[in-house]
């Protein structure tokens, strides 16, 4: 135990860098696609057919296993930052569509339709009416998004990918040195929990200045 | 689904065809080593479910009787840190303090995805309707055959969906699984990646995925399958 | 009177509150009646019935089923033995109607023709045929159909005793009505120990053949029979609670075949003028005009013989309506009355043939015998008691 401590003592520049590397991925990733994903569900959320296709397109971005993606990213976009950031877009999207969609359905129809009845068009209807009454729940989206892809980012550092995986790999390769591995293997493990729980902070936080005081 | 994961094998196949291997592509592009480590893969995905399946419905039901009220919401607060936790992290850690190999990888499994299982018993015991649950208990049945025969049953369809997300995580993770000798087709993907050959990367990755897919596809049939009528 | 439910000194404390929710009830259930448990919101009615099947055990005192202590003997055994309805039904949803209504049988054993042929009967007595309802679901009924196979359920394993906790609460009015007539014909026939609860003290007046009314912490404020209770009240908080209505309330408690109908005037539709003007004598009454099968079709008087000349006799004068049945309650009767504004209603049989009339006097007279017979049964009791 102790031994960790000076071996986070020792390394912390390392960590924190490491840290900020990691959480700049993540935050790129979710905010676009949380970009694409709440546009797919504006485009989507009143017909059927096309809302079932773009879930079930998502849905099966999120089966295909994270290093098999990197893997098939890896051809066209070559090693570093760009595999990672697209296989953790495409990661983010199905719980931001699937909320973004849920949220607009479930806007009671008769608050749209009286602002339909005070003349308000489509657009400022979407706008000022559909999207700050859903958006409390897409941000549950973008918060089960960054938790997924928190994760999965660690496995991009094979792809040589920014974060802390790249700690987590090292450790691996040090397999035969056990106390340098562990220090290797812990610090990135952690590093990852705690980035994990200040994003969740910052969605609290970011929930209670974008929600209306009227539906918080 | 199955159709078009064929097509996509059959693709795979006939472009593998059309090209000339080298000794490495060979090595790792052939039946046997694909077999062997597909079986493999199927093989440590089935036995982490199986596991998860053992150890988190218990726990789950044990976490939702009247006894454990006090001590379940602290509980799932612990789980859902817990969630943050990386899956290569895990698998790290345990071949680090453990042993590298196939059964350190397959608790590393366990240990990531029993969580979404615990976590829909829980859910879904505690939305079975307490009118049904009281309307049995007045007609006499032990606490024991309400559970067996009412909440479980009932609870059914959320706890499968637990099942489903647990081997999807499975399949994915169990690629990882070649990081700590635990074998895989993930072994094919990091050999094409550490040797720099895409044929092998590529063949590697979508055979992992199809895979996956596939496991998937046959949870949705098996989910569906298993539902209890009337609901 | 035998009596088969007996509380003692009964007394429920949730943990955590400071003041019992059922203090110290002692009261008895006679044999085959509906006793009603009726109140507030938050008296401990509900509450009260659950100690008898011991869904909630109580913090002391004792319960006794036919003389036996059960207070103390294995819980899930003693509600194999009562029947359990509650508002929400809850029906087991993953269950067809057979096994939600096999579920007693089958923990107590039963064989499995035994058990068929019981889930047949019932259907049968509730008025669904088995064929058609067996393995269906229960998202699949209607919530009066639903209602109606929780009652069955309940009635599963015959008991003798059944608890029902506002049985038809969440029913739309004119299905409740119809599903509280439908009861009490089938408990008419099983002659069940019935503990019901309810909160409407009209359902209470239909349904009870006894009701207790709850104040606070189930403290009974009055204990008997509903004609009793609507006469005289025991106090304000009983007064208040059966509301300013109470004199209209007991025209729901008799019928027109228990008070005396009066006879009219009639005349066949074919009868000529003559023969109604002798049939109307000297007064300035009506005349009730009857066809072949004797059924009444219309009220002439003397004037409207004289405004139309040829016309028949069914052409002329007022509709013969406010028509009642032998087993409507005086309710419905002034009811009729006050819809067709005539001061008579006609009573007819099933077969809709001509048996008497009523008029608004009879009725008014009926209530004031009533509210006699009732205040001299409560004065020989309370010397008898003295």
């Amino acid at each position: 135990m102790s031994e960790f401590i000076s071996y986070l003592e020792s390394h912390w520049d390392d960590l924190l860098e490491l840290g900020i590397a990691h959480a700049l991925v993540v935050a790129v990733s979710v905010a676009i696609a949380t970009v694409i994903g709440v546009a797919l569900g504006i485009a989507t959320y009143r017909t059927e057919r096309p809302r079932e296709l773009v879930l079930a397109i998502t849905g099966f971005f999120l089966t295909i296993p994270s290093l098999a993606l990197f893997g098939l990213l890896i051809s066209p976009l070559g090693l570093g930052w760009p595999p990672v950031a697209v296989a953790l877009v495409m990661y983010a999207l199905l719980p931001i569509v699937r909320n973004t969609v849920v949220g607009l359905r479930e806007v009671d129809p008769a608050i749209v339709e009286s602002a339909q009845g005070m003349g308000m068009g489509r657009a400022r209807r979407l706008l000022r009416i559909e999207l700050p009454l859903a958006w409390p729940v897409i941000m549950t989206g973008m918060r089960v998004s960054t938790v997924i892809v928190v994760g999965i980012a660690a496995i991009g550092a094979y792809v040589n990918g920014p974060g802390l995986g790249e700690d987590i790999f090292r450790g691996l390769r040090r397999i035969g040195n056990p106390e340098t591995a562990l220090n290797l293997v812990l610090g990135g493990l952690l590093g990852i929990v705690v980035l994990a729980i200040l994003f969740d902070l910052v969605y609290v936080l970011l929930s209670r200045l974008t929600t209306s005081r009227g539906i918080r | 689904m199955p159709a078009l994961l064929a097509a996509v094998l059959l693709a795979l196949y006939l472009w593998v065809g059309s090209q000339t291997l080298d000794s490495i592509e060979r090595a790792r592009v052939n039946l046997d080593f694909i077999l062997s480590a597909t079986s493999r893969h199927v093989q440590l995905t089935v036995v982490s479910t199986v596991l998860v399946l053992l150890i988190a419905i218990p726990t789950g039901v044990l976490l939702t009787r009247s006894f454990a009220r006090r001590i379940s919401p602290p509980t799932i607060a612990v789980f859902n840190i817990g969630v943050a936790i990386p899956s290569i992290g895990l698998l790290a850690l345990f071949s680090v303090v453990w042993d590298i190999g196939f059964w350190p990888a397959v608790l590393a499994l366990v240990a990531y995805s029993a969580l979404p299982v615990l976590r829909n018993t829980m859910v879904g015991l505690q939305q079975v309707d307490p009118t049904v649950i009281e309307s049995a208990r007045g007609m006499g049945m032990s606490k024991l055959g309400v559970l067996a025969r009412i909440e479980l049953p009932l609870a059914v369809p959320v706890i499968l969906a637990g099942v489903r997300t647990a081997l999807v995580i499975n399949v994915g993770t169990a690629a990882l699984a070649t990081f700590i000798n635990g074998g895989g087709l993930g072994e094919i993907i990091i050999t094409g990646i550490g040797q720099n050959r895409q044929l092998v990367t590529v063949v590697g990755a979508v055979l992992t995925a199809v895979l996956a897919l596939l496991i998937d596809y046959l949870a949705g049939l098996a989910e569906d399958f298993l539902r209890p009528r009337g609901l | 009177m035998t009596i088969k439910i007996r509380l003692e000194n009964l007394t429920k404390r949730f943990p955590g509150e400071r003041e019992p929710a059922v203090d110290s009830l002692s009261m008895e259930i006679p044999e085959g009646e509906i006793v009603i448990l009726v109140g507030p919101s938050g008296c401990g009615k509900t509450t009260t019935m659950k100690l008898i099947n011991r869904l909630i055990e109580p913090t002391s005192g004792r319960i006794f089923l036919e003389d036996e202590d059960v207070t103390k003997v294995d819980p899930d055994g003693l509600r194999r033995r009562i029947g359990y309805v509650i508002q929400q039904i809850g029906l087991f949803p993953h269950m067809t109607i057979y096994e939600n209504i096999a579920t007693v049988p089958k923990l107590l054993g039963w064989n499995r023709a035994q058990i068929s042929a019981r889930v047949d009967e019932l259907l049968t007595t509730i008025g669904m045929d088995p064929a058609t309802y067996r393995s269906r679901y229960p998202k699949e009924l209607s919530g009066g159909q639903r209602q109606r196979v929780g009652v069955a359920r309940a009635m599963s394993a015959d008991p003798d005793v059944m608890l029902m906790d506002e049985p038809f609460g969440a029913i739309d009015p004119i299905t409740r009505d119809r599903l509280q007539n439908e009861f009490l014909r089938i408990q008419s026939e099983i002659k069940k120990t019935i503990v019901f609860v309810t909160h409407d003290i009209d359902e209470a007046i239909k349904m009870g053949d006894r009701i207790a009314i709850l104040r606070d912490h189930s403290h009974i404020a009055q204990y008997d029979t509903p004609e009793a209770i609507l006469v005289d009240p025991a106090d304000d908080f009983v007064a208040e609670f059966i509301g300013r209505g109470a004199g209209l309330k007991r025209l729901n408690l008799s019928r027109v075949n228990d008070i005396e109908m009066s006879e009219c005037a009639t005349v066949q539709a074919g009868a000529d003028r003559d023969e109604v003007r002798r049939a109307l004598g000297e007064t300035d009454r009506c005349v009730l005009v009857l066809d072949e099968q004797r059924r009444p079709r219309r009220w002439v008087n003397a004037d409207h013989l004289e405004l139309v000349g040829g016309r028949s006799l069914t052409e002329i004068g007022l509709p013969a309506d406010a028509v009642v049945r032998p087993y409507s309650t005086l309710s419905d009767t002034l009811n009729e009355m006050l819809v067709a504004d005539y001061a008579t209603a006609i009573v007819v049989g099933d077969d809709g043939v001509y048996q008497g009339v009523i008029d608004i006097d009879t009725i008014n007279e009926a209530v004031r015998g009533m509210r006699a017979a009732e205040r001299s049964r409560l004065a020989d009791r309370l010397g008898e008691g003295g």
